[in-house]
């Protein structure tokens, strides 16, 4: 069964190939069982929230009541929703705007201080997210010196939420795209430049296509999270700019009300499965046409 | 002054409190400052669970599985059980009066020992009773919460006769509206909401809560102002001034109460329960609303600059409470009324009020503290004020979720 060895040299081996897995399917059994109980049970038990009945204060009777979902739809949780996605999206984007020329500047230009930029990129990202929250709103305040003496005074507004949102997801951006900007065969750069392509467009028509997929895993990274914030609205807006997240807290504590609460989540949750699918459709377009 | 209003008291560690006091500590720090108990803030959901780690380890003693039944009488001549299973906020009660209800005759023969652990909302002492399987012989919750839990059935009726030190209480304080009959709470301390302003600032003199709305717009380019957060806040207290119940289930009074939020709102800076002690103190906030015993503190820590005005409101504004209950499921019942009747001796009320600052309604304790607490109305609230003030309550899920939409609005904006 081992095949032919005889014609080998040295006596080495040559297993024969094979297309088949190796190992019995039945090892991912922990993985998918631990998958099971902690994600898909927990979404479970959300659904069934979200189809039951409140009878009480923290109490329901479960069932198919679909009255939640129409209650979403009601102007006010709409305009919450798309706030929420709003603020995301240009949280994204100005990540980007942020967090591209530091990936292109760590992986281009530095060799020998490459890695302790990469740990400095990193290091904020090991305190706590509160940490660095708190420590904005000391840099934001109105009497602090970007207010004193740039004018530029955004504490509590959507702005502020808009820098906090920047600042706390920036390594999540940076990572993926210095990943593959690191990947890239620079001389493909040169080559274009020699073919009469100018410095921009040569970056334009190479190195950004090529780092694309990068720059989409970081924006969904970013932008995933970041909808689903709760404490950055709440400390840098003071209160008054609500994302979703915000008003999920509100209907699980203080209206004790699971049902909705849960059909917002649920919400939440659909609206992102949109933007993952774009993702997921735009890179295997990637795949197709071999990056 | 001899009040240390920064003075963190730590009890003495267990396993679960040195957890959570990590954890406070931690927050307290990001925050640079301290967290008052009443801040949910969403750092509840973070401490709701540790706690929940924490809870896991709490079975220990010698309690009892399951009381059957909750009535008052089938208490009297039954032992005292050996162990006492407190569900607290943190850091409420001096660390001497444990020790010294341990060393009390009958608790010290019956070899007594207390475990505590501690929340930081109304919303997860509920959802904790909520998910039942607890062992808590007393919680402390909030009015609000207490008129929710009887209305369940998840208090137990106290036995009077375990109780014999109710006779110090102020009798006003026995039968309040969350609990008209007098017979699942025993009240633990109160306070009030009110209002403050920078003198140098504000030039008009707010007596009411109506007032102090009306001029958010006014000074809201001159410096931060803030309104309590909270939708049980926002909207009872609006309600209030507007000359409305705040416990009201009509929709033309939520309608009412709509239309005057939506109209103030732009003189709003933040709505925070949680950051505008240390603000205020920094000089930062120029007109808010408070509880008493935050604004008492502000005011001490801008003693030097002297540019804070406190006033306590003419007419209709809230009273909130804290009280002692024992859930229907407790192990250790003799034990629980035996602690809240020491929490009831007046020795016990002055050592307790000297340490959280929030007044007791027991007149013979209250004229034992020191006369710079005593005298000062900020603690000691006149009655002819507190009688005007409602409490706050859950009247029912739709009024809940009604005030929730109006507060989700008002912060939309």
């Amino acid at each position: 069964m081992v095949g032919d060895t005889k014609t080998l040299p040295e006596g080495r081996t040559r297993k024969r190939r094979s297309f088949h897995p190796r190992y019995p399917a039945v090892l991912t059994s922990p993985s998918l069982i631990y998958y099971a109980i902690f994600f898909l049970g927990p979404l479970a038990i959300l659904v069934s929230f979200s189809l039951a009945t409140q009878t009480g204060f923290n109490a329901i009777s479960y069932g198919f009541d679909t009255s939640q979902y129409h209650l979403i739809l009601q102007s006010l949780w709409l305009k919450i929703f798309e706030r929420t996605l709003v603020m995301a999206a240009a949280g994204s984007i100005l990540t980007i705007i942020v967090g591209y020329p530091i990936a292109y500047w760590m992986a281009r230009h530095l060799s020998t201080y490459k890695m302790l930029a990469l740990m400095l990129v990193l290091v904020p990202f090991w305190t706590s997210f509160l940490i660095r929250t708190y420590s904005l709103k000391i840099i934001l305040d109105s009497n602090g010196y970007l207010a004193r003496y740039l004018g530029i005074n955004i504490m509590y507004t959507k702005y502020a939420i808009g820098v906090g949102l920047v600042y706390n997801y920036l390594p999540l951006f940076i990572i993926p795209v210095f990943a593959s900007l690191e990947r890239m065969d620079w001389s493909l750069v040169e080559a274009a430049e020699d073919l009469g392509s100018n410095a921009f467009s040569a970056f334009r028509q190479v190195t950004f296509r090529l780092t694309l997929p990068g720059i989409v895993t970081g924006a969904l990274l970013v932008f995933i999270p970041m909808s689903g914030e709760y404490i950055i609205p709440d400390i840098l807006g003071g209160g008054k700019y609500e994302f979703v997240g915000n008003v999920i807290g509100d209907q699980f504590t203080s209206a004790q009300n699971q049902p909705f609460g849960s059909a917002l989540s649920i919400g939440l949750m659909v609206a992102l499965s949109a933007f993952v699918a774009v993702y997921i459709l735009l890179a295997t377009k990637e795949e197709r046409f071999g990056a | 002054m001899t009040d240390k209003p920064d003075h963190l008291n730590i009890l003495a560690p267990q396993a679960t409190k040195a957890k959570l006091d990590g954890l406070h500590r931690r927050v307290e720090n990001v925050a640079g400052r301290r967290l008052s108990r009443r801040e949910a803030l969403g750092l509840s959901g973070l401490l709701m669970l540790t706690a929940a780690c924490g809870s896991t380890s709490t079975s220990s003693g010698g309690g009892t599985p399951q009381a059957t039944g909750g009535g008052a009488s089938s208490l009297t001549g039954k032992p005292l059980e050996n162990h006492l299973e407190i569900f607290n906020w943190s850091e409420y009660d001096d660390p001497s009066t444990y020790k010294k209800f341990m060393a009390l005759p009958a608790e010290a023969k019956a070899g007594l020992n207390i475990h505590e652990t501690y929340y930081s909302s109304n919303d997860e002492l509920l959802a904790k009773l909520n998910a039942g399987g607890t062992t808590y012989d007393i919680i402390v919750p909030s009015q609000n919460a207490v008129a929710q839990l009887i209305q369940e059935g998840k208090l137990m009726a106290l036995d009077f006769a375990l109780l014999p030190n109710i006779k110090y209480l102020d009798p006003k304080f026995r039968k309040p509206s969350y609990d008209t009959s007098g017979k699942f709470h025993v009240i633990k301390d109160f306070g009030i909401t009110m209002i403050f302003y920078n003198n140098k600032i504000v030039t008009e003199h707010p007596t009411t809560m109506l007032e102090f709305y009306k001029l958010l717009p006014k000074y809201v380019s001159k410096g931060r102002t803030n309104v309590l957060d909270g939708a049980e806040e926002v909207v009872p207290l609006a309600l209030m001034a507007l000359g409305l119940d705040p416990n009201t289930q009509s929709a033309s009074d939520f309608t009412k109460v709509t239309n005057f939020l939506m109209s103030i709102r732009k003189g709003v800076t933040t709505i925070s329960s949680s950051s505008y002690i240390d603000d205020a103190i920094a000089g930062k906030i120029i007109l808010s609303q408070g509880w008493n015993g935050d604004v008492r503190r502000i005011v001490q820590g801008r003693q030097k600059e002297g540019d804070i005005t406190a006033v306590l409101l003419q007419g209709a504004s809230e009273i909130w409470s804290d009280n002692w209950c024992i859930p229907t499921t407790a192990p250790d019942p003799v034990a629980a009324h035996a602690w809240i009747n020491w929490l009831l001796h007046p020795a016990t009320a002055v050592t307790e009020m000297e340490y959280h600052n929030y007044p007791i309604p027991i007149p013979s304790a209250v004229s034992k503290v020191p006369a710079s607490l005593r005298t000062d109305p900020l603690f000691n609230v006149p009655s002819s004020y507190t009688d005007n003030y409602h409490y706050i309550l859950n009247v029912s899920p739709q009024v809940v979720q009604q005030r929730t939409q109006i507060y989700t609005q008002f912060r939309a904006g």
